[in-house]
């Protein structure tokens, strides 16, 4: 671990009324791959446009690589390789040709472009389309072949920082599995990696810190393990409940054992508790099942979607 | 016992800012990127300037019964504006308007390079597309009329150009100053106007005094008449006006466009 490339402080942008960002403070190292996890519309996609200087803060400071991203930005996008939201203009190029552009345009030789291009498609396993032009009306090339060009193309040259958001839709599971190693290998290599999802079961396996947005705010940050809690101990028992069937554990003191977190997403009841509670656990859900109150229920190791559902729920009831 | 220590390979990223790429390698590799998205319509683009040019110059003709040799000139050196500002005033506003839609303009300008570069690319490509339109325009007025011309060579490659470049830096700063669909909507609007109301195709004698005066400050006539200075050098003179007039319009465009580029919102 070495410096922050990058080191977001108290960053807040408004638009008209609505408060995209509010007070956003987070922090990436060099080697580090950092989450940032949100719903639709949490302002993720406001504050990377913010680090590439596509937008102007209200308030607060942006540094990259220590270099001031509000005052000069021209100089932070020399340190940031984004991989953005929308898919990027690959048109009338091939996957060859995009990869090296990109590579070229961060001061590559050309042909440290064209090898680190090539050795990117095999990584990532798309040499069969390596030399297919894209055509305009979204033919040539598929949709996950484009993100995953798009994804070489923001990974080919050696930058401070890596923004990546949301790199993985339309990728099929093998080659996902290619990009998340790719991820971290990026991080292993020393640059610091910005990765933002809405997947937070794909983003745990390969993040070492996490920071959830929630309406604009930090709602939850700090590595997987912290965030899930009172350690690996936890269990969470999850009950699906029957089309407008009552909630057995609301509230939670109805429930026989005691629960730390309890979270409701539309069927679904997702209770936290200690391990040591895992069979009287059992023993009360077999119960409610038999006696019809619930549809089923499931018993398994607190996840980080959890935690992220519980950071980002409204109807959260918390029950120490 | 001691343990086996494997050391991780020297980190790949350098520490700190990178270095700056050279202005003239963002610039080329930039044209290669441009380049490959709109190079592939550049056939396309010449066939529609052909049919364009046929337009004006044979169909223009059917509107004055029997014209006679002036008026046939007059037409046929005003058409290659005509193309020039049909590709600056439509196409680069939707290219530019249809960039912003899908995000790549976005995109673009976040890449790590200084963004004026992004309109010189652009402009240089579509320097290369509208070009054309001359050469063009003046073999379909040679086949309709049999006229004789007389080059001036560098005034009418240096009216083209900048003929040319006014229009494409007009047409992104509309594309970047509007909305895409109400930018799309007034360049329709130009287009109409360069055709049939101003004194490109038609002498200005034609029009009333006050819309003379307008068309003095508009870059229209006064790029019309550079070009057929340069393609009839016997019968017109360039102005050093109306090289002023276009001048000033062309870096209205560039400071408008390149302004569009760097600021944040």
């Amino acid at each position: 671990m070495g410096d922050a490339v990058l080191e977001v402080e108290d960053l807040t942008r408004r638009f008209g009324s609505a408060v995209a960002n509010e007070r956003v403070s987070l922090r990436v190292r060099a080697g580090e791959v950092v989450g940032l996890l949100g719903h639709n519309g949490a302002g993720k996609t406001t504050l990377v446009s913010q680090v590439v200087g596509l937008l102007r803060p209200d308030s607060g400071a942006i540094r990259v690589a220590g270099a001031d991203a509000v005052a000069d930005p021209a100089t932070a996008r020399r340190c940031v390789a984004l991989q953005a939201q929308a898919q990027a203009p690959l048109d009338g190029l091939t996957p060859r040709a995009a990869i090296e552009i990109a590579g070229r345009l961060r001061g590559m030789s050309g042909a440290d472009a064209r090898a680190a291009a090539r050795a990117l498609a095999d990584e990532l396993d798309i040499r069969d389309w390596f030399d297919r032009r894209a055509t305009p009306d979204g033919g040539g090339l598929s949709g996950g072949v484009r993100r995953l060009t798009a994804f070489a193309m923001a990974a080919v040259a050696p930058v401070p920082l890596v923004v990546l958001d949301e790199p993985t839709n339309d990728v099929d599971a093998a080659r996902r599995r290619r990009l998340w190693e790719t991820v971290r290998r990026l991080g292993d290599d020393g640059a610091g990696v910005l990765l933002v999802t809405h997947n937070v079961v794909e983003a745990e396996r390969v993040v070492d810190e996490l920071v959830v947005l929630d309406r604009g705010k930090v709602v939850a940050s700090g590595s997987p393990g912290q965030l899930r809690g009172t350690g690996d101990h936890d269990l969470r028992l999850e009950l699906s409940l029957h089309p407008d069937g009552a909630d057995p554990s609301d509230p939670p003191t109805d429930a026989p054992i005691p629960i730390t977190r309890r979270v409701r997403a539309g069927r679904r009841v997702l209770l936290t508790l200690a391990a040591a509670d895992a069979a009287a656990a059992v023993a009360w859900a077999t119960a409610l099942r038999s006696g019809e109150r619930i549809e089923g229920y499931a018993l398994a190791p607190a996840t980080l979607e959890d935690v992220y559902l519980a950071a980002t729920t409204t109807e959260e009831t918390a029950n120490a | 016992m001691p343990e086996t220590t494997v050391s991780a390979p020297p980190a790949r990223v350098p520490v700190g800012v990178p270095p700056r790429t050279g202005l003239w390698t963002a610039y080329t590799t930039l044209l290669r990127w441009t380049t490959a998205q709109i190079g592939a319509m550049l056939p396309l683009f010449v066939v529609v300037q052909t049919l364009l040019a046929a337009g004006i110059i044979v169909g223009f003709g059917f509107l004055v019964p029997d014209i006679d040799t002036p008026a046939a000139r007059f037409l046929s050196t005003g058409a290659p504006t005509v193309l020039l500002m049909v590709i600056g005033l439509v196409m680069v506003p939707q290219g530019v308007a249809q960039a912003r839609t899908s995000g790549t303009f976005a995109y673009q300008r976040a890449l790590p390079v200084p963004r004026p570069l992004l309109l010189l690319s652009d402009l240089t490509v579509w320097l290369v597309v509208a070009l054309p339109g001359v050469p063009v325009a003046v073999v379909v007025a040679q086949l309709r009329y049999g006229l004789r011309y007389t080059f001036d060579w560098p005034l009418l490659v240096a009216a083209s150009v900048l003929a040319a470049a006014t229009a494409a830096v007009v047409g992104y700063a509309i594309a970047v100053l509007l909305p895409p669909l109400p930018a799309q909507l007034a360049t329709q609007v130009l287009v109409f106007f360069v055709m049939l109301f101003s004194p490109v195709t038609f002498p200005e004698s034609q029009l009333p005094e006050w819309f003379q005066a307008v068309h003095d400050v508009l870059p229209f006539r006064p790029a019309a008449d550079l070009i057929r200075a340069g393609l009839l050098s016997d019968g017109y003179d360039a102005s050093p006006q109306d090289l002023a007039v276009l001048l000033a319009w062309c870096a209205l465009g560039a400071v408008i466009s390149v302004r569009a580029l760097v600021r944040r919102a």
